[in-house]
């Protein structure tokens, strides 16, 4: 049996309930709903909201350096702070804290596998306290831009170049079925397809029905025998806002150890709106 | 607190934290689902499919009042808190106050701003939907009269 490429990267949830008054840890907890925190959340554990803490709410992009700056030192997170994400939906909005905090260049990020729904299932103590720290000093060291995040002048050229790209919509979204049954979220998109030569793998795929990720093994199955892919390769991935396609960035940058992983986190609502951007539907 | 107008006025006086607690505090009070409607949660006609969080309405006139059921994951305590607050100005009045409730409800509440853009397009569906619904039924009820 494999082992993930970076174990490291994941704890169990006995880990954090040993370490959550540990002073260079901080938990933070990181869910789709901004209200879920406060109906209960792990002992100690803080709260970063990926829109109104993570999303420049003005234009469409990331706080900027000094917001950043500003919510590390708020919520006592050093630069050397090991900080532990957790949320709701398989870790789905944990992955996506992740993925920004690694764009801030923030080093030491883990995940608690299985998160929130885990946590809950082994009737782990929950509170409603919320904690505060003393505020720190953060400075930014290195944006990590360019290593993880694909912006769609990126995308023109990997497509051209026939280099792999992996839709992590719902199967409907992803040859756009879903863009024409009434009432159905119209994605914010004109147009429904996906972007030519992506292979659709639902993000979800990579998660087991407790929350916890896939074993190695199991992983590798998808992405490599199934879909193709190759651990040396130069992939984007993306879903509708970037989110979605954070969990399948995690999952093949650390679990599989894929070194050229990039979230194109314009994604469908910035392609299907693109004039002339080319789509492919079945 | 009962007419949409005090609804919208109460809330945009809170500032981000309050409404959000008070939203919240709305979520723990959702009436809970009669028993006549319980196994008809999968009904594709009581699914609310423009919300990303699977939500099941019930919405009915009778003697010229609108009654409103749903049933909301407590794991989605802004759904949940969003649709009580609606249940509770819209139970009971006429379906000509429902649709002349205003369709900007979420900025005019100053939830749009305290919950985030994109948080607001499943909101905005819902809450569209529950007065297409009323409206229809409404019509339905018409037709028996």
């Amino acid at each position: 049996m494999s082992q993930y490429k970076y174990p490291e990267v994941l704890v169990d949830t006995q880990w954090v309930a040993d370490h959550k008054d540990d002073p260079n840890v901080r938990i933070v907890e990181s869910d789709e709903d901004i209200l879920l925190y406060s109906t209960g959340h792990i002992p100690n554990s803080i709260n970063i909201d990926w829109q109104l803490d993570l999303q420049d709410q003005l234009k469409r992009d990331y706080v900027n350096r000094d917001r950043f700056e500003h919510l590390m030192s708020e919520k006592g997170i050093t630069n050397n702070t090991k900080v532990v994400f957790y949320g709701d939906k398989s870790n789905w909005w944990a992955c996506y804290a992740f993925w920004a905090f690694k764009l801030f260049g923030h080093e030491n990020c883990l995940i608690m596998n299985g998160g929130r729904q885990k946590w809950i299932e082994e009737k782990r103590e929950l509170v409603k306290d919320v904690p505060s720290f003393p505020t720190t000093e953060y400075t930014i060291q290195k944006i990590n831009e360019e290593a993880i995040r694909s912006f769609r002048d990126d995308v023109i050229p990997h497509v051209e170049n026939n280099k792999p790209l992996i839709d992590v919509r719902s199967p409907d979204e992803f040859t756009g079925k879903l863009l024409h049954m009434e009432n159905y979220p119209q994605e914010g998109a004109l147009r429904g397809g996906h972007i030519p030569g992506a292979k659709n793998v639902p993000w979800a795929r990579a998660a087991n029905d407790d929350g916890t990720f896939k074993s190695a093994d199991e992983l590798k199955e998808i992405y490599e025998n199934e879909v193709g892919l190759n651990p040396n390769d130069d992939i984007i991935a993306y879903c509708r806002i970037g989110e979605r396609s954070s969990h399948t960035w995690f999952v093949l940058t650390y679990l599989l150890g894929y070194g050229e992983v990039r979230n194109y986190d314009g994604s469908w609502t910035e392609w299907g709106n693109l004039v002339r951007a080319p789509i492919e539907k079945p | 607190m009962n007419t949409i107008d005090e609804v919208i006025s109460t809330f945009e006086d809170l500032d981000n934290q309050l409404r959000l607690e008070l939203l919240l505090d709305y979520a723990e009070k959702l009436p809970s689902l009669p028993e006549e409607y319980r196994n008809e949660e999968q009904i594709e006609a009581h699914l609310v499919h423009e919300c990303q969080t699977p939500v099941s309405l019930w919405v009915t006139v009778f003697n010229s009042k609108v009654h409103i059921y749903a049933d909301v994951p407590r794991e989605s305590p802004t759904v949940r808190g969003f649709v009580a607050l609606i249940i509770k100005v819209f139970n009971g009045v006429s379906p000509a106050e429902v649709a002349r409730a205003p369709a900007d409800f979420l900025h005019r509440t100053g939830l749009a701003n305290t919950l985030g853009m994109i948080r607001l397009h499943g909101l905005s569906a819902l809450y569209k939907r529950i007065k297409d619904e009323t409206h229809r039924a409404s019509l339905l009820n018409s037709v028996k009269q």
